[in-house]
């Protein structure tokens, strides 16, 4: 049951892109783990970013959260910024590095 | 000779017919052996235009930037001055490639040659008047640029735009999402309702010229441009007034369904007192001329943001010339 909950949470990850190239948070590789607390009908994300420096830090962890807080099991969202693992290009999924080459950017 | 000392009609070879031609096929033109003197010429000239706007931004946002109330914030704004770079390099690599002289056009200038919007010749002093001009500037800024990008005839800029579209997206939201946030708070909006009263018309007037006044001709059968000037204008109302009702933020404009148009609801154009910061909307309207005189006198940040810009090559260009002299010891 938790394991369909977090499956559907993934996917609705998908739906949360980059705010400057069309690829979501789960294609760049940024979503480290996931877990659903049923109990506290929260969910638990680990979450890394492309640079420390990164603009859209606060946009980003804002669009996870709306779109994660639309599931009917969400009634909390907690968000852990982490640096380890680094997060390196390997990182990206091959159907986003797909879509990146047909926008031109190097992945 | 090299081709910055080349003249248009030297560096384009194709007639005007031979332009129209390759365009009504449907092609789109690649660089200069597709050109016409005028069409050479019209593409530099808006090419110049919007790269001096981008470039003039990053010191304009960096004065603004420092207000940033955290530093992920100040991040966010450094963000977006290095995103103008980088747009303004793009213009300027181009015209590169069309023949101009690009240290000479960027590090060379005059302050009062540069051909950027009046608005940022006045000073952005806060973080509520930065995130107003992401909201706003900005705004108009991809309203121009998308237009562009739909109507460019020349390929290497219209490809080129769909990324700058995508980046000054995030500027936008960026801009619309800080807005919301300090209008929450009734001080935080008194600021920003400030911040509107004197940027919301001087942008306004970023689009120029009303259509009576302005003849488009070759700029729209070529593609520099796909809508005219009144048309921006609404386009970009359109796309901020309904924003700015949205937060309760006065605006000078309304929508009238009659007419099916925005409606500017103050004298406009009107005098502006940069070093107040205020619209003298008491005097009535001016005349287009009082505008574009005030325009080419530029504003109170002109020499200081061409100066920042041309600094540092200025410097080396300085330190160079120095090395080279004679010493002068026998």
């Amino acid at each position: 049951m938790n394991s369909e909950v977090e499956a559907r949470l993934w996917r609705a990850l998908q739906d949360v892109e980059d705010p400057e190239i069309p690829i979501s948070v789960v294609g760049m590789g940024l979503i480290v783990s996931l877990a659903y607390r049923p109990e506290e009908r929260a969910v638990d994300l680990e979450l890394t970013f492309t640079a420390m420096g990164c603009p859209a830090m606060d946009f980003i962890q804002d669009d996870i959260r709306e779109r994660l807080l639309q599931e009917p099991e969400v009634g909390d969202v907690r968000i852990e910024v982490v640096w380890d693992p680094v997060w390196t290009r390997s990182r990206i999924r091959e159907d986003a590095r797909a879509t990146m080459r047909s926008l031109g950017i190097v992945a | 000779m090299t081709p910055t000392e080349m003249t248009a009609e030297e560096l384009a070879p194709r007639t005007e017919d031979e332009v129209r031609a390759h365009l009504a096929a449907g092609k789109l033109v690649e660089g200069l052996p597709h050109m016409s003197p005028e069409y050479l010429k019209g593409i530099r000239r808006i090419l110049t235009v919007s790269a001096d706007t981008e470039l003039v931004s990053a010191p304009a946002y960096l004065r603004a930037a420092q207000h940033a109330p955290a530093l992920n914030n100040f991040g966010s704004a450094i963000s977006i001055c290095q995103d103008e770079l980088a747009h303004a390099h793009i213009g300027y690599r181009l015209l590169g490639d069309l023949g101009v002289d690009m240290p000479r056009l960027i590090y060379e200038r005059e302050p009062a040659a540069f051909k950027y919007p009046y608005a940022f010749d006045v000073p952005l002093d806060s973080w509520h008047e930065l995130v107003m001009a992401n909201t706003l500037y900005d705004q108009a800024g991809f309203v121009l640029l998308s237009d562009v990008h739909r109507s460019s005839t020349f390929g290497p800029w219209k490809r080129a735009l769909a990324k700058v579209d995508k980046e000054e997206t995030f500027h936008l939201r960026h801009g619309r999402t800080w807005v919301k946030k300090l209008c929450a708070d009734p001080e935080e909006k008194r600021r920003i309702q400030a911040a509107a009263d004197w940027m919301f018309i001087l942008t306004l007037e970023w689009f120029g010229l009303p259509d009576e006044r302005k003849r488009h001709g070759i700029q729209l059968e070529y593609g520099f441009k796909g809508l005219s000037n009144d048309e921006l204008r609404q386009e970009w109302m359109a796309a901020v007034v309904p924003f700015m009702d949205e937060v309760g933020i006065d605006v000078p404009a309304h929508h009238d369904a009659e007419a099916g148009r925005y409606v500017i609801d103050c004298p406009f154009p009107a005098r502006f007192d940069s070093e107040e910061k205020r619209w003298r909307l008491e005097d009535g309207a001016i005349t287009w001329d009082e505008v574009m005189t005030r325009w080419k006198g530029r504003g109170p940040m002109n020499e200081e943001y061409v100066a920042r810009l041309q600094k540092g090559y200025k410097g080396r260009k300085r330190n160079v010339a120095r090395r080279s002299e004679p010493t002068g010891t026998a």
